[in-house]
């Protein structure tokens, strides 16, 4: 495995930085020989610095989406921590039907974003969470969004595959064999389920094209690769598409209030949102 | 980590009894059993790492009832099938239906033990990265609370302040 010179590091660093808001120091330079590697092995180049010169000249940018799909960290599983599928149905959709039902009478809407849904594990948890929790579905006009910088990431959600260890990873068996059909070795989700959802890449650095406001965005274990500079683009982004009474949910570990002044923290039993202040 | 678990199924007594003798001398804790009804009995009552069956079994039960039996139990039970040259076909529809590995009659000892210490090795970096995950979550449980707590205290200071140079400016 070749090296990574400092300065080569550093223009790397740089680099990836400026195409995904992903930060990395010098005590990730093994991050990058390990992710890395094999790109430099299949382009055939005999330094990082090459790989660079090659990322960048390439008008198709399919190198800089390898580049990106390797340095991503996809780590990801059904209902991760539990506590925001809890929340979002013992708090959330209550509160919003309780408010929506009183404005309007027939069906209205309830616009969920992923951000950084990765493979889609995250997405589909609120897809089961949602058909278990209203039973009513068909009254409600869903909209569930995943979105993720990584397109190989956006290939596996959109098919909704996985294979034994990721099932395992988050799911009850019971709910392995209602939304869930044997296929060879893998699992698909089933159309059901899979109608519920949209993906999408997006870098979270660049605008949201989306037509409306989101109610519940999930922007879980994202910030913690940001510097401060960039999760503060990132909070502002995400207010930029928050309705007035929508709710951000990020990861247990991220914070907001010292980063965006346009939201103030919220707490149920054991779980925190966010919300736009008045 | 502790050495596998193993059960042996064969109905040929002296093949069980010399792999018996052989593993246990590797230092494998085994079990042996004659017949499939008995294997599918023991398999429900105790965890094994590895269960090591004919194919071919008198009875109702053969190698592959074997194999669904384990993997309903504990899908980490790893099976190795033994056959004889005439069903490699079906050991291969059990290769896709969970088997870990096959192995033809007269079963060379060494081989069998290289496939078992290669068991051995994965399980043990499972658990290993088992143990990193549950160290994981504990500290992430715990800086989260950590963290949680400072939010709300950093926004009601923010406010506190806010609402002092509100006061200050009148």
């Amino acid at each position: 495995m070749i090296k990574i010179e400092p300065d080569e590091f550093n223009i790397i660093a740089k680099y990836i930085r400026s195409i995904s808001g992903i930060s990395l120091d010098q005590k990730k330079a093994y991050l990058i020989e390990s992710r890395l590697k094999n790109l430099i092995k299949e382009f055939g180049c005999s330094s990082y610095w090459e790989l660079y010169r090659k990322a960048k000249s390439d008008t198709g940018k399919s190198l800089e989406t390898r580049i990106i799909d390797a340095i991503t960290t996809n780590e990801t599983l059904f209902f991760r921590d539990r506590w925001p599928f809890e929340l979002l149905q013992h708090k959330i959709l209550p509160d919003l039907i309780e408010m929506r039902a009183a404005k309007s009478s027939g069906a209205f809407p309830i616009r969920i974003w992923c951000a950084a849904c990765s493979t889609g594990q995250e997405v589909y948890s609120i897809a089961m969470l949602l058909k278990e929790s209203l039973p009513d579905l068909q009254k409600y006009d869903i909209t569930l969004m995943g979105t993720d910088i990584s397109a190989t990431a956006i290939v596996q959600a959109n098919s909704g595959i996985y294979n034994q260890f990721e099932i395992e990873r988050g799911l009850t068996r019971d709910r392995v064999k209602r939304y869930f059909s044997p296929l060879g070795n893998n699992w698909k989700i089933r159309d059901d389920i899979r109608a519920m959802a949209t993906f999408r890449t997006h870098n979270l650095m660049l605008p949201l094209y989306s037509s409306g406001m989101f109610d519940i965005v999930f922007c879980r274990n994202v910030s913690i690769y940001f510097n401060p500079e960039n999760q503060k683009k990132l909070f502002y982004k995400i207010a930029d598409v928050m309705g007035r009474d929508a709710y951000l949910i990020i990861g247990s570990t991220e914070s907001v209030v010292g980063v965006c002044p346009r939201f103030e923290p919220g707490r149920y039993l054991r779980s925190f949102f966010y919300q736009l202040k008045n | 980590m502790k050495n596998l678990k193993i059960l042996l199924v064969d109905d040929d007594l002296f093949l069980l009894a010399i792999t018996e003798k052989s593993l246990e001398k590797a230092g494998y804790e085994i079990e042996t059993s004659k017949t499939g009804e008995e294997a599918v009995c023991l398999i429900s009552k105790y965890p094994f790492d590895v269960i090591i069956t004919d194919l071919m079994l008198p009875g109702d039960m053969d190698g592959i009832d074997i194999l669904e039996a384990a993997k309903a139990a504990d899908s980490q039970t790893e099976v190795i099938l033994i056959t004889s040259y005439a069903s490699v076909d079906t050991a291969v529809t059990a290769m896709k239906k969970g088997a870990a590995d096959y192995l033809q009659k007269p079963v060379n000892f060494d081989e069998l033990n290289l496939r078992l210490e290669k068991i051995r090795c994965m399980k043990s970096l499972v658990k290993d990265a088992s143990d990193l995950r549950e160290a994981m979550d504990i500290t992430e449980d715990k800086a989260s609370e950590t963290i949680r707590n400072l939010e709300m205290m950093v926004f009601d200071l923010q406010n506190k302040l806010s609402e002092m140079e509100k006061k200050l400016r009148m």
